[in-house]
């Protein structure tokens, strides 16, 4: 036997449709907000560690340069940090690269000088100046005059940087902070609770 | 009955295949952002501090050999270090639970021409393995047209950058594409070792201190100044920056401090207090040790005569010499009067080995310059010790330790005589009788001295002496 389906039944009725807009519209309207909110979520915890890690790279930056340096200077601000470091490769333009230039690129035999300090170790008779800087919401390190952008962000990414001498040494103590994007009220702790701290020590202090 | 509507057929498998996709991709990329922060944090900043600790432990490794060219000749760059000429090499040394691998190339590049000590440079690597695969990448992101990690951090991935851009050595030399076992960060430090002079203070003790009279005063000058004057008591005198430096440095808290020092003291555990009667700084917590002192191996051969001295004898050597290579004597025996001239004008540089006691008188003309070694105890007079310069540096006195750590040494200086000359007898038990007029300086184990002596310690021996150890003095990294 075969049924015959009358035509009348293929619509909705309007309570139907009524009640399955409605139901649709909170579905979709919970699965926008809720994706929106996952998104932001996202971005604000990527953007937290992604912050994080440029806060280990200017860390990373600051001791390797701190380490080998002769000489530490922190401004008065705290926002700016010069190193001066040997010269430890041959450059084009130096003496020796003049006099000999297949001297270029290879490492520098350093020289002795005793000074009322003590024994002076000299790569070269020339030192290099290394500036750490801020510029807007970058950190900025120049070598010699040449730039190069180590942190970048949006979010105000401040260092401090103390040096301290002590009687046989010195060292810097840096601190980073930034403002994460989800943030209690503007709470202060949102900002010191992202504080990365170093320690650095001068490897080569130099005295005079 | 169960029938079937053909209207009813819908895309439920597509829409779920759909859903399962955009899910995927929303996950895909969640777990690459993940991965690339999770590698960078746990990985490559990891591996980059690693490979630091093990090249700055190959230099430490380094460190360790150089300071035996003095403390342990013998042993020096001796096991598994393959040499050639003045450059060792360390073997590959693999450390710690992640596997750091470091070596180092020691090379002697200097001689100290005032006192032919050598300085030694290390140049150490490390190398760390980066967990992950290489195709794992770095994290780059910052901000547009610039880059972030692979600025500071150079990780090998496949293959050695540094041999490929630079050679092995880093001098452009012998450059090849060197395949690498795993993804792996190198970093390069260069040392620079630094003999240490002996003669850092006026007096300087590891066991208990005695000295000196009430009346006697311990201060400084610089020879390279002119003649000593007493100016410590002057400001405004051109010199009074050299005068005050007539320090003591005790290694016990055993010190009965008498006289005005003109210089700083430092006792192990002491209760030196402050007083008028000492004008630097006092610190009572230095500890310090001098290691036994060994017969330097780097001497020339002996002259053939005189091989023993027991009368009074004069020797002008055949050559001036130089600090790194004197004119030297091997006497079995000193009881005579020993004469040393110089070669003509010439600054003259003369090494003695006494193997025995030194009971001698010695006369040192001027313009000569001499160390003697003497392997047993020393008892003479003041006036014993002629240094007709009145220039401590030019007569240096070096007692050899004893080979058994039991057996006591001394040295016994008794009055008449005021003399100019240096000590170093780590394991010696000084006494000092007497006034004298003393130009110099004193490294010992145990110190009594009762007079009242005039000390006057020379600023200018900071630089002179043979080396007794090494310290690292530079640090550079080669940062490409």
């Amino acid at each position: 036997m075969k049924l015959k389906l009358s035509r009348k039944r293929f619509a909705f009725t309007l309570p139907e449709m009524s009640i399955a807009l409605a139901a649709s519209s909170v579905i979709l309207g919970a699965t926008l907000t809720s994706s929106t909110s996952l998104q932001k979520s996202f971005n604000a915890i990527d953007n937290y560690y992604g912050t994080h890690m440029q806060q280990v790279r200017i860390v990373d930056y600051l001791s390797r340069d701190v380490k080998r340096g002769l000489v530490v200077t922190t401004s008065a601000d705290l926002q700016t940090v010069t190193i001066t470091v040997p010269n430890y490769i041959i450059q084009a333009g130096d003496a020796e690269a003049v006099i000999n230039p297949a001297l270029v690129g290879t490492p520098r035999t350093p020289t002795m000088v005793y000074t009322p300090s003590g024994w002076q170790v000299n790569y070269g008779n020339a030192t290099s100046t290394v500036v750490y800087s801020i510029n807007g919401m970058s950190i900025l390190r120049s070598e010699n005059g040449t730039v190069t952008t180590i942190a970048s962000s949006t979010d105000q990414l401040v260092p401090l940087t103390t040096d301290v001498e002590l009687s046989n040494t010195e060292y810097t103590k840096t601190s980073i902070t930034f403002q994460p994007i989800f943030t209690s009220g503007g709470a202060v702790a949102s900002r010191s609770g992202t504080t990365v701290y170093s320690t650095a020590y001068l490897r080569n202090k130099r005295r005079g | 009955m169960r029938t079937k509507d053909p209207a009813e057929e819908g895309n439920v498998l597509i829409c779920a295949l759909c859903t399962i996709l955009i899910i995927s991709l929303i996950g895909a990329n969640v777990l690459q952002n993940c991965t690339t922060r999770f590698n960078v944090s746990s990985s490559q900043v990891r591996s980059w501090k690693e490979s630091l600790f093990a090249a700055e432990a190959g230099g430490d490794i380094a460190y360790a050999e150089v300071r035996k060219t003095v403390l342990d000749p013998t042993h020096a760059f001796a096991s598994g270090w393959t040499n050639s000429g003045v450059q060792h090499t360390s073997p590959v040394t693999t450390f710690g639970s992640n596997g750091l691998v470091t070596s180092s190339v020691v090379d002697l590049f200097y001689y100290d021409p005032a006192t032919g000590n050598p300085w030694y440079r290390s140049r150490s690597k490390g190398t760390a393995t980066v967990s992950g695969l290489p195709r794992t990448g770095m994290d780059d992101r910052m901000g547009a047209g610039t880059r972030g990690d692979s600025l500071l951090r150079k990780i090998d991935f496949r293959t050695d950058h540094f041999v490929a851009t630079y050679g092995p050595n880093g001098d452009g030399v012998a450059k090849a594409i060197v395949a690498v076992p795993n993804p792996q960060i190198t970093r390069r430090i260069e040392q620079i070792n630094a003999p240490v002079t002996p003669f850092e203070a006026a007096i300087k003790c590891t066991g208990s201190f005695y000295g000196l009279g009430s009346a006697a005063q311990i201060d400084s000058y610089n020879s390279k100044n002119g003649a000593y004057y007493f100016a410590a008591n002057n400001p405004a005198d051109p010199h009074f920056s050299d005068s005050r430096s007539g320090s003591v440095e005790i290694g016990t808290p055993i010190a009965t401090v008498n006289g005005m020092l003109y210089g700083n003291i430092s006792t192990n555990g002491g209760t030196v207090r402050p007083s008028p009667y000492i004008t630097g700084t006092i610190d009572n917590n230095v500890p310090f040790t001098c290691p036994p002192f060994v017969m330097p191996t780097n001497l020339p051969p002996p002259q053939p005569a005189p091989t023993s001295v027991t009368s009074t004898t004069t020797i002008t050597p055949p050559v001036a010499g130089t600090a790194v290579v004197p004119t030297y004597y091997v006497l079995s025996q000193l009881s005579g009067k020993l004469i040393i001239n110089a070669v003509g004008a010439a600054q003259t540089y003369v090494a003695i080995h006494v193997t025995n006691d030194m009971t001698a008188h010695i006369d040192v003309k001027p313009n000569v310059h001499v160390k003697i070694f003497f392997d047993g105890n020393m008892d003479v007079k003041g006036r014993d010790i002629e240094n007709e310069t009145n220039l401590a540096a030019n007569l240096q006195y070096y007692a050899i330790s004893p080979a058994s750590p039991g057996t006591t040494q001394f040295i016994h200086i008794d009055p008449p005589g005021d003399f100019a000359a240096t000590f170093y007898a780590p394991s010696a038990d000084v006494v000092l009788h007497g006034n004298p007029d003393l130009i110099g300086a004193m490294v010992c184990k145990t110190f009594y001295g009762n007079g009242n002596t005039s000390w006057h310690y020379d600023r200018a021996l900071d630089n002179e002496g043979d080396a007794v150890d090494y310290r690292i003095v530079s640090y550079v990294e080669d940062i490409r």
